[in-house]
């Protein structure tokens, strides 16, 4: 904990962003129900003040819900039905229509022809650029809504579930709250606290995607997941082989 | 004769006197110049009278509704929007059970799908696809190209513990290759 009497300004003067759209600002808090903001960051404008394109952002969302769906349904064939092996009845003399199978698919009971089979997957990729850009519409968004809470780290002084439901409760931080860190292993704390509060998550910064960020009302970013996020995302906007890597199609295993 | 009749009226005179004196009001219904009329000749003999109130209305309704056409079903509802009754009673649906919107899995669906982007770039998100099974991570295709994928991961465990299994398999594939190949065209617009 950095000491509350001088102010914490992280004041970062980008080097590859553009001046004609000017860097934003965002308070920097605690989780703290004593302490209210403790310093002022600012924010790159490439990842945090671009225009969210909304079609990217469904784009993005339909790509993250259909390309790890696998369809189990299955319709048996007429050979794969059991029974029909007979003629039910001679071909002439009996008056009724002409048939050689109990199962073909014109009874009921028999085979579907063209039904579903299997397992049928809809996985496809999205270029590299559509992700990338869903990925800054939808931090854009939130940070211009008001949903982008930046703390300085994810240190709680208590580990009960009321406190921060209290907490979240007394900022107006949405029913549901994404809180993101630089690294996979949380502190103590605040994994104690929302591990039985369902709709209050952990992520790192790698796990980050448009669908929770939606799902979820408020992200909470602390500081070196923002830096961390801006460096991956101006890395790969910046990347001398951008074209080359969004063109190439993606290899599929084996 | 006369004498045992006349001591027999006598007798009855002197009975319906006596009772006329003992209770002139409670002979009921018989009116007054009857009475007179009796008590002269007192040897007439009057009957007891009593008379019988009927509560025809009170008694139907205690009867209740005369019942008519007795095993008849009446449809009221021929037309229209029916309701579902079958032996009056309404068809079962299930108790609505709300799914756990906030449950692990729907709670953190989506994670770790942009991990080549905001990872080091080492994994891509084929690689973390858990749910999918592992045969299947990455791949899209028709029901021939799916089953042929099928038969290369798992020829060697199917042949050894299910074998009648790999046989359908085999006889799918060259059933659909047959069909794909010789009896259907492949139009650019559409791929089988």
């Amino acid at each position: 904990m950095l000491d509350s009497s001088v102010p914490l300004i992280l004041d970062e003067k980008f080097v590859n962003a553009r001046n004609v759209v000017a860097a934003r600002e965002a308070w920097v808090e605690t989780l703290d129900t004593n302490t209210s903001d403790v310093g002022m960051i600012t924010l790159h404008p490439d990842v945090f003040s671009v225009c969210p394109r909304m079609d990217i952002i469904h784009e993005n969302v339909v790509w993250q819900r259909k390309y790890k769906m696998v369809s189990k349904a299955h319709t048996k064939t007429k050979p794969e039905v059991r029974g029909g092996g007979r003629k039910p009845w001679p071909q002439k003399g009996t008056g009724r229509a002409r048939h050689s199978s109990i199962r073909s698919p014109l009874w009921v009971g028999g085979g579907v022809t063209h039904g579903p089979r299997a397992f049928t997957t809809q996985f496809y990729m999205l270029p590299l650029v559509t992700r990338i850009h869903g990925l800054t519409s939808t931090l854009s968004a939130k940070f211009a809504q008001d949903d982008l809470k930046i703390v300085e780290s994810l240190q709680m002084a208590s580990d009960e579930p009321g406190y921060i439901e209290k907490l979240c409760e007394n900022r107006e931080w949405g029913p549901s709250v994404l809180f993101v860190d630089d690294t996979d292993l949380m502190p103590r704390n605040i994994t104690i606290a929302t591990d039985t509060i369902q709709h209050m998550n952990l992520m790192p910064v790698y796990g980050l995607n448009v669908y929770s960020m939606l799902k979820h009302s408020t992200l909470v970013l602390t500081v070196g997941a923002v830096r961390r996020l801006e460096e991956r995302i101006l890395y790969h906007l910046n990347r001398p082989d951008l074209t080359k890597a969004n063109a190439t199609p993606f290899k599929k295993q084996n | 004769m006369t004498t045992i009749a006349g001591s027999l009226m006598r007798s009855l005179g002197a009975v319906a006197q006596s009772m006329v004196q003992a209770t002139p009001m409670a002979l009921r219904g018989v009116s007054q110049g009857l009475a007179a009329r009796a008590m002269p000749s007192s040897a007439t003999w009057t009957p007891q009278v009593t008379s019988v109130r009927h509560r025809y209305h009170a008694d139907k309704l205690k009867r209740g509704p005369l019942m008519k056409n007795y095993g008849y079903e009446d449809k009221l509802h021929t037309k229209g929007l029916m309701p579902h009754m079958v032996h009056g009673k309404r068809l079962p649906i299930p108790i609505y059970r709300p799914k756990n919107s906030w449950s692990e899995k729907r709670a953190l669906f989506g994670q770790n799908d942009y991990i080549d982007i905001l990872g080091d770039g080492s994994l891509k998100p084929t690689d973390v696809a858990y749910s999918v099974p592992y045969w299947l991570r990455g791949f899209k295709g028709n029901e021939y190209q799916m089953l042929l994928r099928k038969r290369k991961f798992f020829h060697n465990k199917m042949g050894q513990y299910q074998p009648t299994k790999l046989t359908e398999l085999n006889k799918r594939i060259h059933k659909l290759y047959v069909h794909l190949n010789q009896k259907t065209k492949d139009y650019y617009w559409h791929k089988a």
